[in-house]
């Protein structure tokens, strides 16, 4: 199976929209890319939505039709997190598992906070710079709890199955002993933030420890029959589309779904304001 | 008429007295109404497809003429302020080695080469690239056939080296007006490799940074990170650390201020014919009297016609991040 990317307008703009195809058809990021990749339930697919390195906070679109990758907007304007010292953008090729969700109407009995309403975010520490919309197979190595203004909002931590580094990691402990100070920068980095934009610092459960594989191996599969109750209709969607063109027996599948055809712009230049390193005192 | 240096005692204790000597230096006084030159505009012009070993930047005076980085750009080394002229080559967060090329005609910004492949530095986790706008001070030399007095090394032969630490990203070959707050001792493979901390004149954090204690308040962590980058940077192409002189210690600005006086005393050595060092260019287009001084460069032409050409695509393995 191929996925591509439909482009919509130039990055860096409202227009902005990255819909992945699969065999040249459009098809739900969210929804219809298996979560799995291989039968032992070992290998699963990833959607890319921040490439590492870079500001634009881009995610899948929940509300809309074929839930496209766009740039997070707040009060009109297109969102960039901050440069905090010593980080440059993100720091992992970021992005989310498709056919998970963050239940909002559940209460972890763990974090004791509730879901996001999000699909499960995840940190892909490999050595290449993924590209947005790209559809990865990776192995989970560990999780981390992020408390993001209240709710849980559970970072999971994988490498690409094909990095160099693949074959050694196997667990968290092998983050450490391979990425020697990583943990502790991606800690730093969901802590901080928001800082530079006049929020405080945000909170891990756990201590901030990172929890092994098998633990994170249970998050996705919360997550995942989390996901299976919204799109059977079991647990009500709210403003969430749950338009797919694979799932046969869900009532929003269709054959085809209508979304624009291809119109890549070139990328809009970034607001130099954007470049601007923050210094935290005391983040270290 | 370039033989004129004063000592660097006698420069910074007494800054009236010397006049005639700080203006034939073309060093700018503040209080001389020295308004001339500081404004002056630079451009750039780049031949060669950038990350290929045919790059060339070449910098433009006002009319369109293609000068050289390391000698036609005054240095404006303004005392009572504490600013100078920086030659920016490397963006923040970049990784290409671009360095202005002492020893060809023009002294254009290319990037280096090593065994024929051009050198890009290695992402040292959690670092993207160069942490800082590097540089140089043009009409600045590290002198490599003189022993430093204090630190009893030979230069490294190349201008002083600047790291910009302002807000912007900026461009390689932009020419910028920066105040001077403190330095660090490199010594690499042997050589004195002075790291000079500036910030652009324009950033709006120049204001509230004198010197170099002023960046610890202001940019916490920064100056340690410098240190460490700079230790470490070579590390993953499998060299050792680097060490500094002065115990790794920051100087603060008026030492540093020291130093830029040395380094532009030799300048002048090497761009008037006095130094026994071989090998470097120093053709120039606005040092009247000065052994190489010509009315323009041969390639004048050919470089303002040549047609811009798209990027070398940086090799994937550029993007890899090294944990130590």
């Amino acid at each position: 199976m191929s996925y591509t990317t439909r482009q919509i307008g130039a990055a860096n703009t409202l227009d902005y929209k990255v819909y992945i195809e699969q065999d040249g058809k459009p098809v739900s990021p969210f929804h219809d890319i298996p979560l799995y990749a291989n039968k032992e339930k070992t290998i699963l697919n990833m959607i890319v939505e921040v490439p590492r390195w870079t500001n634009a906070k881009l995610e899948i679109s929940k509300e809309q039709k074929l839930n496209p990758i766009i740039q997070d907007t707040k009060k009109g304007k297109l969102r960039f997190v901050r440069n905090c010292f010593p980080h440059h953008g993100y720091i992992h090729n970021y992005g989310a598992f498709p056919q998970t969700w963050e239940d909002p109407n559940q209460i972890h009995p763990e974090t004791k906070a509730k879901g996001d309403d999000d699909p499960l975010d995840v940190c892909e520490i490999g050595e290449q710079v993924a590209y947005v919309g790209q559809v990865k197979q990776v192995k989970v190595l560990g999780v981390m709890a992020l408390l993001d203004e209240g709710e849980t909002d559970w970072k999971v931590i994988v490498i690409d199955v094909n990095d160099p580094l693949a074959a050694k990691l196997n667990d968290i402990e092998d983050v450490e002993t391979h990425l020697p100070g990583l943990l502790r920068a991606t800690n730093e980095w969901f802590r901080i933030y928001k800082i530079p934009d006049g929020k405080p610092e945000n909170q891990f459960a756990f201590s901030g420890e990172c929890k092994n594989k098998k633990y994170a191996e249970e998050v996705v599969a919360e997550c995942a029959e989390a996901w299976d109750k919204l799109i059977k209709g079991t647990t009500t969607p709210g403003e969430i589309d749950l338009t797919n063109t694979t799932l046969t027996s869900t009532e929003k599948y269709v054959e085809s779904a209508d979304v624009p055809e291809a119109a890549p712009l070139a990328a809009a230049p970034i607001d130099k304001s954007v470049d601007k390193w923050f210094f935290i005192s005391g983040a270290h | 008429m370039f033989n004129l240096i004063p000592t660097m005692t006698r420069s910074l204790k007494s800054k009236t007295p010397l006049h005639s000597s700080y203006d034939r230096l073309g060093l700018v006084l503040n209080h001389l109404g020295a308004s001339r030159s500081h404004t002056r505009s630079y451009t750039s012009v780049s031949i060669g497809a950038k990350f290929s070993t045919k790059y060339k930047n070449y910098a433009l005076n006002e009319s369109n003429k293609v000068i050289s980085y390391f000698h036609d750009i005054p240095l404006n080394l303004d005392v009572e302020n504490g600013t100078a002229t920086m030659v920016v080559e490397v963006p923040r967060w970049s990784n290409a080695k671009f360095e202005i090329d002492t020893k060809a005609t023009g002294n254009p910004i290319v990037q280096d080469v090593k065994k024929g492949q051009v050198r890009f530095v290695r992402n040292l986790f959690p670092y993207n690239g160069y942490i800082h706008n590097y540089g140089a001070l043009p009409q600045t030399w590290e002198d490599p056939t003189q022993k430093s007095g204090s630190e009893d090394l030979y230069g490294d032969g190349d201008p002083l080296d600047v790291c910009e630490i302002g807000s912007a990203i900026l461009k390689t070959g932009q020419v910028t007006t920066v105040k001077i707050l403190g330095s660090l001792a490199l010594v690499d493979d042997g050589e004195l490799d002075w790291k000079i901390i500036v910030i652009n004149t324009q950033d709006p954090l120049a204001k509230n940074l004198s010197d170099i204690e002023d960046v610890s308040v202001h940019c916490p962590g920064l100056l340690d990170a410098t240190r460490q980058w700079f230790r470490d940077y070579k590390l993953a192409d499998g060299k050792a650390k680097n060490v500094f002189a002065l115990g790794g210690q920051y100087r603060n600005q008026k030492e540093t201020i020291e130093t830029i006086f040395e380094c532009r005393a030799a300048w002048d050595k090497l761009v008037t014919g006095k130094s026994e060092a071989s090998g470097f260019a120093i053709d120039n287009i606005t040092l009247k009297g000065t052994p190489k001084n010509v009315e323009s460069f041969s390639f004048n032409e050919e470089v303002l016609a040549s047609k811009p050409e798209a990027d070398t695509e940086i090799p994937a393995d550029i993007f890899r991040s090294f944990y130590f």
